[in-house]
């Protein structure tokens, strides 16, 4: 490894962006479900368990989605940089990919870390009840899983402004993955039924929802009471697997291609 | 070696070609002398794999750079744009680089104190912080720590003072590669007397032709049989004769861009 992969790491994780975009803009997600949301939940532990695994799931997709927004900038902002370490440094296209997804996937994790203690210190202060997750392995591996469709899907979106030549999207492309979390989010209230497999954020809130609480997630209505379509968590998973293996090869061919994008070309208002 | 063979390059899909038809081959220390917006930075920036190239072809040491991918040690330049890898302190930034080149940072280190900034200094700014010719400094210095076997220059003297103008040519003098500097300013040509010359007007390149043969040559209008060169200059011929006392002394000229004011008869 080289010595790019350790920096990475340290400049996203202290990352202002990163910070307001992922942990501070996402606690005031927390107090509304802990306060607003959470009215009507029962101070019974099954009760608060599933509610905890609705919050976390729903939570962790928009953090993750917000930190993806400064990702997907700073990327673009270095893009020609990226074309040429990658060409004339020891940093080859996979090579590159490889140091910037560990360390992306460092600051990620950590973020994931941070909103897991947020959720339940502030759902124990909310509930009185100390919420962990049933099956801790699960859980990490879809964490897991979760930052690395995060990360593919920011480089992607990057890739595709620099090739298509259109950097004055840039700003309105950055911040795409963050507009369809909240899109995803509309599933608390909407049965958006087997639409769930092909949007991977929703593929998200299922596997963590699964994990956390031991319960099978519906497909939508999260916050609505009434019967309700259950997901097939296999299936939400191998969605999920599949939606981050495609942005990875793509991100692959796209990075051999891509020229760069100067900074003045891209317009910052 | 660099070798250019008929490189065309356009911004943009109907405009005109800023490259022409761009011929050269790269061996040793060349300085390319042309007005600002002739097209010296796009043809740099095409070797660096930057720009789309619409066609011909650049070879480096006998391969194309569109395969060229994690070759440390080929080729390295002064472009601040190359160097924003990470939001970092430039002295972060020096050592990250020279750590993905196997260059040397203690060389990088070395020469921007000698060209007037601390190590102080650099631990506390990002590159995007420091003046124009602060990052000149910095990006120069960058591009010979990498110790590159072809390194590009663009505009390296710009914006500094001459004092610092002086200990720049130390440096570039004293490295062991081929070095390409882009340049507008004339007075490089009594300080780097055993480089070699080409000429870029208008997306066309000129030459190549030795400093010796041009400290005393002159810029003329007149056809003459044995000029070194005739250049294409807003639809002109503009003649580079040896000197004779028939034209305009080249080194007399502060830069390049006054060569158009003498094609209009000024």
């Amino acid at each position: 490894m080289t010595r790019y992969l350790q920096m990475n790491a340290k400049s996203l994780l202290t990352n202002p962006y990163i910070l307001f975009w992922s942990i501070l803009f996402i606690e005031f997600w927390v107090l509304m479900w802990a306060y607003i949301f959470g009215n009507y939940i029962p101070q019974v532990e099954e009760a608060v368990r599933i509610y905890t695994a609705t919050a976390y799931g729903n939570l962790l997709m928009l953090s993750l989605s917000g930190a993806s927004v400064t990702i997907a900038s700073s990327l673009l902002y270095s893009s020609k940089s990226i074309r040429y370490v990658t060409k004339y440094t020891k940093l080859s296209p996979s090579r590159f990919l490889l140091e910037n997804l560990a360390s992306s996937l460092i600051a990620l994790l950590a973020i994931s870390a941070v909103m897991f203690i947020s959720v339940t210190g502030v759902f124990f202060a909310r509930f009185g009840l100390v919420i962990m997750p049933v099956d801790t392995i699960g859980l990490s591996f879809s964490i897991f899983l979760s930052t690395l469709f995060i990360y593919a899907l920011s480089l992607f979106l990057d890739f595709l402004i620099v090739i298509l030549r259109a950097p004055k999207s840039a700003s309105f492309i950055s911040f795409l993955p963050l507009i369809l979390a909240f899109t995803a989010y509309a599933s608390l209230w909407v049965d958006i039924k087997n639409a769930v497999y092909f949007s991977p954020f929703n593929c998200i809130v299922s596997v963590c929802y699964y994990y956390f609480s031991g319960q099978i997630p519906p497909t939508g209505n999260f916050l609505i009471q009434g019967e309700k379509i259950l997901v097939n968590v296999g299936l939400a998973m191998a969605s999920l697997v599949a939606w981050s293996l495609l942005l990875m090869i793509l991100d692959v061919i796209l990075l051999k291609k891509m020229r760069g994008v100067g900074v003045e070309e891209i317009r910052t208002t | 070696m660099i070798v250019s063979r008929d490189l065309y390059v356009t911004y943009g899909r109907s405009q005109e070609p800023v490259l022409k038809g761009v011929n050269g081959t790269f061996e040793n220390k060349f300085l390319i002398l042309g007005p600002n917006g002739s097209g010296k930075t796009t043809f740099f920036r095409a070797i660096c794999a930057l720009i789309n190239i619409a066609s011909g072809e650049i070879m480096v040491d006998g391969k194309n750079i569109e395969d060229l991918y994690a070759t440390a040690g080929v080729l390295s330049t002064n472009f601040q744009e190359v160097y924003t890898l990470l939001g970092s302190n430039v002295y972060d930034l020096v050592r990250l680089y020279t750590d993905l080149s196997d260059g040397d940072p203690e060389f990088a280190f070395n020469m921007i104190k000698d060209l007037g900034l601390t190590l102080e200094f650099l631990r506390k700014r990002k590159l995007s912080e420091l003046s124009s010719g602060q990052s000149k400094i910095v990006c120069t210095a960058l591009a010979l720590a990498m110790k590159a076997r072809h390194v590009l220059l663009d505009e390296p003297f710009e914006e500094l003072d001459p004092a610092k103008k002086g200990k720049m040519v130390k440096h570039l003098s004293e490295y062991d590669g081929v070095i390409l500097v882009n340049t507008h300013e004339t007075w490089l040509l009594k300080n780097l007397r055993n480089w070699g010359v080409f000429f870029m007007f208008e997306g066309v390149l000129y030459g190549p032709l030795l400093v010796e043969e041009l400290l005393n040559a002159e810029i003329s209008l007149a056809d003459e049989a044995d000029s070194l060169l005739r250049l294409s200059v807003s639809d002109k011929t503009v003649n580079i004769i040896r000197g004779k006392g028939k034209g305009t002394l080249l080194t007399s000229l502060e830069n390049l861009d006054r060569i158009y004011q003498l094609a209009e008869g000024d």
